[in-house]
C-alpha cells in the first residue's frame, strides 16, 4: 500500500473559515458571520476525524475567501512584516495539513509563496457539503501540506462520493482517479509567464529542470486563450457570490443592525455596516452580470467562455499530459501594495482562474501550477515529488 | 362602446409529497411554526440542494394531464429578491428548461367547448408565511412551508371571463386530483391562483393595460374579484376614472375591492440564473414510460366506460368521477363483487352519509372497496341484513377489511333456521297480546310494532321477507 | 454604469454605499466591462453554455421526511424571535 511510506505521524489539521465546524463560529472571516455557530459540521470535517486526524484549530480567510490572501478580513490581515502572508503560512509548520475551500485561488497563491504543496481537487471529488457557499459551480475543498504525501494522505481522508452533495462524483466515476494517465510530458503556458515577473519565472525554471532531470518531458505552449479565462471566471463568480451572500439578511441568524424601523433598513443597514467594502464591490458587480439586460451579454456569454476554456484544455491534452504556469505574478505582496490596489485579486487570478473556471485539479508546487485533466489528481501529486 | 375581457392565469398548487423539494424536511400542512424546518429551508449556508425524485415524478405527471410536451432534460434556477419569507433570498424554481411546455386544457361554459393553451408547468419552492402581530406591532416568520414544492400551471391568455376561469379551474383540480398530483385545496393554499387581465375594445388586436391580482381565497372569490377589476378597468377606459397602469393588486374579499400592492416582490429585476448546485434532470425513456403508464384515465374517459361497459346511469357516473378515491373504490369493488350498480348505490348513498356524518369531503373517501365488494356480496346473497351491513359498513370505514369474519364475530350473519325464527316470534306474539289483538281490529302499525320486536330479538339477522311472512302466519293462528 | 444605475443596484441589493465607496464602484465596473469587453475576442455564437464543468447528471432523492434540528437549535443564533417565530419590523400590508 502507497500510503505506508508516507511519511506523517501524529496527524492534525487546520481548517480556513469557510469550513463549518460544531462548538466554535464559522465566520467566512465576515463580520456579518462574526458570531455565527453551525449546527452540522463539514463532511470533510467527519471524514478527517474518521480517519484518526484532529482538528487543531480554524484559521482566518478573507472574506468569503474571493480576496488575494486574507487582507479582507473583517478579523485583520495576516501579515509578516511588510508583508501580507496569510494565514496558512503561519500554522503550517503546527499541522499536517490546512483544509480550505478554493474559492479565488487564494490557496493556490499562498502554496506558490511559500513553497508548499497544494492539492486543488478535480471538482466534484470531495464533497462541499458543510462549506460556505460562494462559486459553487467552481469552488473545491483544498489541501495545503508541507509535502505531496502529507496533501495525499489527507486527500485520501476525505475524497468520495457523498449523497448529501448533488455535485458529489458517483461511485463509478470517482474509480478513474486510479486509471489516470501518468503525467510524462508537460506543456509550459508561456502567455502566463510574459505576466509574470522575473522571479517567478526563476521559479518555473527551476521547476522545469527538476522535471526534466526527473524524465519528464518539458515542451512550451504558445497560446493566448485562456488568458480570457479570469474574464469569465470574474464574472461568474461574482454573479454567483452575489446570489449566495442574499441569504445573510440580518433576519435568521448573524448580524443585525442595531438601526433600523422598517424591513428596508433592518436589511440595507445589516448587510451594508457588516460586510466589507471589497465584498460590496463584487455583489454590486455580480448583481449587474445577471440583469435582464446584461444577462445574455455578459453571463450567458461567460458560461459560452467556460465551455470553449474546457475546450482549449482539452485540445492541449491532446499533445501534453499537463500544463504547467505559475500561480502568481510575483514572489511576495506588499501590505501597502495590496491596500493600495483593493482589487488586485481580480487580477492576480489571472492565473488561477484557467483552472477554477473548468473544474481541473491543479497541484500548486514549488512556486508552480500543473493543471491535469479531470481525475488526474493522484498522477498530480506523484509528478508534486517528481519536482521536490 | 363594447369590450372584451383577456384573461391568462398562473395556477400554484402543492404537489402531494412527504418531504419538502429540496431537504427532507416535513411538508405537510399545519405543525407549530418552523416545526417543519432544517438549516437548508431556513437559509443557513452549507446544506446543499437534492431534488425530491417525488416532485418530478407529479411535476411530469402534471404536464401528461395536461397535454403537455415533456421537456427530457429540466433544469432548475435561482430567483433572486428580497423578501422575509424567503430565507435565502432567492427561490430556485425553473426559468430556462421547465419540466412541461406547450399543453392544452378543454374546459365546458355555458358557451360550448373551448379550448385553453397551457403554456408551461415548472416545479419550485413555495415560500415560508408571514404573520402579522399586533400585539407586538412586528411581523413573525414561520418556514414551515418554505421549500414545500409547488407547480406553477402558466396558461395562455385564452380566457374572457369569470365563468371560463372557474372552469378552466375545476378542470385542473380534477385532472391533477385524479392523478394524485395534489389535493388542490383554495382554502388551504394548496391551490392558488394569480389571475392576470385586460380589457379593451371588442374587435380590437391591440392588448390593453394588464394586471395581476393575487390572494383570492376560492372560485367565489376569483369571480367576484375578476368581475370587479374588469368594470374598474372599463370605468377607467370610459370614463376615465384613473389611470390603468402594469401593476400586481391584492384582493380583498372583504372589501370587495382590489389594492395595488406596493412591496419588494413586485419590484425589480429577479437576475434568473442556472442553479449550479442541482444538476440538470433527464427524463430516461424508462422514467418517462413508467410515469405516462401510471397515468389514470381521464374523468370523462372513465365516466363514458361506466355508462357504456358498465350500465350505469349517467348521474351515477358523473357523480363517481367527482372524485379518484370514489372510482378507485368503486373499481375495487366491482371486481369482487360483480355488481355495478349495487356498488355504485352503496357508494353514492351509504358510504357518502358516512362522509357526510363524519364531516369528510368525497376525496377523502379512504375504504378498502375489496372489503365493500365483500360486504355486497354477504348483502346480496342474504347473509346479512341491510341493517346489520350498515354496522359493518363503519366497520370498514374504521379499517375493517375483512367483513365476513368481522360479521360472524359480531353474530350479524343471518340465521336460516325457520325453526328457531318460528320459535322467537312465537315467543313475542304470547308476550304481546294487546298488539294482536290491535292489529286483528285494523291497526296495521301494530304489526309493525311486533315486526320490531322480533326483528330485535333476532338481532338483526332474518331476511325482513321471511320475517314478516312468518309473523303474519304466527298472528293469524294467535 | 452611472450613479442613478448604481443606485437602482444598491436598492437591488440591499446596499448602502458611502460616496466614497460609489466613487470606488465606479471604477472597479469601469475595469469590469473593460474584462467584459475583452471577451468578444471569442466568438461563442455556437458554443453552448457550461454551467456544470463536469458530467454528473439527476441526483434525487427518494421522498422520505427526516427531521434534523429542532426549532430551538435553529433559532439559537436569532437577533430576535417571539413565540418561536423569527421576528422583524412590520410589513405593511
Amino acid at each position: 500500500m502507497y500510503l505506508k511510506e508516507l511519511e506523517c505521524s501524529s496527524p492534525c489539521v487546520a481548517l480556513d473559515d469557510l469550513i463549518l465546524t460544531t462548538n466554535t463560529p464559522t465566520t467566512a472571516g465576515s463580520k456579518m458571520l462574526e458570531n455565527y455557530e453551525s449546527l452540522f459540521e463539514a463532511e470533510v470535517v467527519t471524514r478527517l476525524k474518521q480517519a484518526g486526524y484532529s482538528v487543531k484549530g480554524k484559521i482566518n480567510v478573507g472574506e468569503f475567501g474571493v480576496d488575494l490572501l486574507g487582507e479582507t478580513s473583517y478579523f485583520g490581515a495576516v501579515v509578516d512584516g511588510d508583508n501580507l502572508v496569510g494565514a496558512t503560512s503561519k500554522v503550517m509548520s503546527d499541522v499536517d495539513a490546512v483544509i480550505g475551500l478554493d474559492v479565488n485561488g487564494e490557496q493556490r497563491r499562498s502554496a506558490s509563496l511559500f513553497s508548499f504543496c497544494n492539492l486543488k481537487p478535480t471538482y466534484g471529488t470531495v464533497s462541499r457539503y458543510g462549506t460556505i457557499p460562494v462559486v459553487c459551480s467552481a469552488e473545491t475543498v483544498s489541501i495545503t501540506g508541507k509535502c505531496p504525501n502529507c496533501v495525499e494522505k489527507a486527500y485520501r481522508a476525505v475524497v468520495g462520493h457523498d449523497d448529501k452533495d448533488g455535485t458529489s462524483h458517483r461511485v463509478e466515476s470517482l474509480d478513474k482517479l486510479d486509471q489516470a494517465k501518468e503525467i510524462k510530458k508537460v506543456g509550459v503556458l508561456t502567455a502566463f509567464l510574459d505576466k509574470a515577473d522575473e522571479s517567478v519565472k526563476d521559479k518555473v525554471q527551476k521547476a522545469i529542470d527538476m522535471l526534466k532531470n526527473n524524465g519528464v518531458e518539458v515542451v512550451e505552449i504558445e497560446d493566448e486563450t485562456l488568458l480570457l479565462a479570469k474574464n469569465a471566471w470574474n464574472i461568474l463568480m461574482s454573479a454567483e457570490l452575489c446570489n449566495n451572500l442574499s441569504r445573510y439578511d440580518g433576519i435568521k441568524y448573524g448580524y443585525r443592525t442595531p438601526n433600523y424601523k422598517t424591513i428596508d433598513e433592518l436589511y440595507t443597514n445589516s448587510r451594508s455596516e457588516s460586510f466589507g467594502e471589497f465584498i460590496k464591490h463584487v455583489i454590486l458587480f455580480g448583481s449587474e452580470t445577471l440583469s435582464t439586460e446584461n444577462y445574455m451579454k455578459v453571463y450567458d456569454k461567460a458560461l459560452r467562455v467556460r465551455r470553449v476554456m474546457v475546450e482549449k484544455f482539452a485540445e492541449l491534452f491532446q499533445s501534453v499530459d499537463a500544463v504547467l504556469l505559475p500561480a502568481t505574478s510575483k514572489s511576495e505582496y506588499k501590505i501597502d501594495e495590496v491596500k493600495a490596489n483593493k482589487f488586485i485579486a481580480f487580477e492576480e487570478n489571472l492565473f488561477t482562474a484557467p483552472a477554477s473556471i473548468t473544474g481541473l485539479p491543479t497541484v500548486t508546487v514549488k512556486g508552480v501550477q500543473v493543471v491535469a485533466p479531470a481525475f488526474s489528481d493522484y498522477k498530480l501529486l506523484d509528478l508534486a515529488r517528481k519536482v521536490r | 362602446m363594447k369590450y372584451e375581457t383577456v384573461i391568462g392565469l398562473e395556477v400554484h398548487v402543492e404537489l402531494a409529497t412527504d418531504s419538502k423539494i429540496f431537504c427532507s424536511c416535513s411538508a405537510k400542512f399545519g405543525g407549530e411554526q418552523n416545526d417543519h424546518v432544517c438549516p437548508a429551508c431556513c437559509g443557513m449556508p452549507g446544506m446543499l440542494p437534492i431534488v425530491n425524485k417525488k416532485v418530478v415524478d407529479l411535476g411530469m405527471t402534471a404536464g401528461l394531464m395536461l397535454n403537455c410536451d415533456i421537456n427530457r432534460t429540466t433544469t432548475f434556477d435561482k430567483k433572486s429578491y428580497y423578501y422575509p419569507d424567503l430565507p435565502c433570498s432567492y427561490q430556485t424554481t425553473q426559468w430556462f428548461a421547465p419540466v412541461a411546455v406547450n399543453g392544452l386544457v378543454e374546459i365546458e361554459t355555458s358557451k360550448g367547448k373551448k379550448g385553453v393553451r397551457i403554456k408551461q408547468i415548472h416545479m419550485e419552492e413555495d415560500a415560508g408565511k408571514l404573520v402579522h402581530d399586533d400585539w407586538t406591532d412586528s411581523t413573525l416568520v414561520d418556514f414551515n412551508r418554505t421549500s414545500v414544492p409547488l407547480c406553477e400551471i402558466v396558461s395562455q391568455p385564452d380566457l374572457s371571463s369569470a365563468e371560463e376561469v372557474v372552469a378552466y379551474l375545476e378542470r385542473l383540480r380534477s385532472l391533477l386530483r385524479f392523478a394524485h398530483v395534489s389535493d388542490c385545496r383554495m382554502e388551504q393554499g394548496s391551490m392558488r391562483c394569480d389571475v392576470n387581465l385586460s380589457v379593451r375594445p371588442e374587435g380590437s388586436n391591440k392588448l390593453g393595460v394588464r394586471t395581476e391580482m393575487k390572494n383570492m381565497n376560492s372560485l367565489s372569490a376569483i369571480t367576484r374579484a375578476i368581475e370587479y377589476e374588469v368594470a374598474r378597468h372599463i370605468d377607467a377606459l370610459e370614463n376615465g376614472t384613473e389611470e390603468l397602469v402594469q401593476e400586481t393588486r391584492r384582493w380583498d374579499d372583504i372589501k370587495g375591492k382590489s389594492f395595488a400592492m406596493r412591496n419588494k416582490e413586485t419590484a425589480g429585476d429577479y437576475r434568473y440564473f442556472p442553479d449550479p448546485n442541482v444538476m440538470p434532470i433527464v427524463i430516461d425513456d424508462e422514467w418517462f414510460d413508467k410515469i405516462k403508464s401510471s397515468l389514470p384515465e381521464f374523468p370523462e374517459v372513465k365516466k363514458s366506460r361506466y355508462v357504456e361497459k358498465l350500465g350505469l346511469s349517467e348521474y351515477d357516473a358523473e357523480q363517481l368521477v367527482q372524485s379518484r378515491a370514489l372510482c378507485d373504490c368503486f373499481e375495487e369493488a366491482c371486481e369482487v363483487c360483480g355488481s355495478p350498480k349495487d356498488v355504485v348505490n352503496w357508494i353514492i348513498s351509504d358510504c357518502m352519509k358516512v362522509l357526510n356524518r363524519k364531516q369528510m369531503t368525497l376525496d377523502m373517501l379512504d375504504i378498502s372497496g375489496k372489503a365493500l365488494g365483500e360486504l355486497i356480496v354477504l348483502v346480496n346473497d342474504g347473509k346479512v341484513s341491510r341493517m346489520n351491513a350498515k354496522k359493518i359498513l363503519d366497520a370498514i370505514f374504521e379499517g375493517e377489511e375483512n367483513p365476513a369474519t368481522y360479521a360472524e364475530k359480531q353474530g350479524f350473519i343471518v340465521s336460516n333456521d325457520t325453526g328457531a325464527i318460528e320459535a322467537i316470534i312465537k315467543s313475542v306474539v304470547d308476550s304481546d297480546p294487546k298488539s294482536v289483538q290491535d292489529y286483528k281490529s285494523g291497526k296495521e302499525k301494530a304489526l309493525m310494532a311486533l315486526f320490531g320486536k322480533c326483528m330485535r330479538e333476532l338481532k338483526g339477522n332474518c331476511d325482513p321477507q321471511i320475517l314478516k311472512k312468518l309473523l303474519l302466519e304466527c298472528v293469524e293462528k294467535a | 454604469m452611472d450613479k442613478t444605475i448604481l443606485s437602482r443596484l444598491q436598492k437591488l441589493n440591499q446596499l448602502s454605499l458611502s460616496d466614497k465607496e460609489e466613487e470606488s464602484v465606479l471604477a472597479f465596473f469601469a475595469d469590469r466591462e473593460a474584462e467584459c469587453e475583452a471577451l468578444s475576442a471569442i466568438d461563442t455564437e455556437k458554443v453552448e453554455r457550461m454551467v456544470h464543468v463536469l458530467p454528473i447528471l439527476t441526483v434525487v432523492r427518494e421522498d422520505k421526511e427526516i427531521k434534523t434540528f429542532t426549532r430551538d437549535e435553529l433559532q439559537k443564533g436569532a437577533p430576535e424571535t417571539e413565540d418561536g417565530y423569527w421576528q422583524v419590523p412590520r410589513l405593511v400590508e
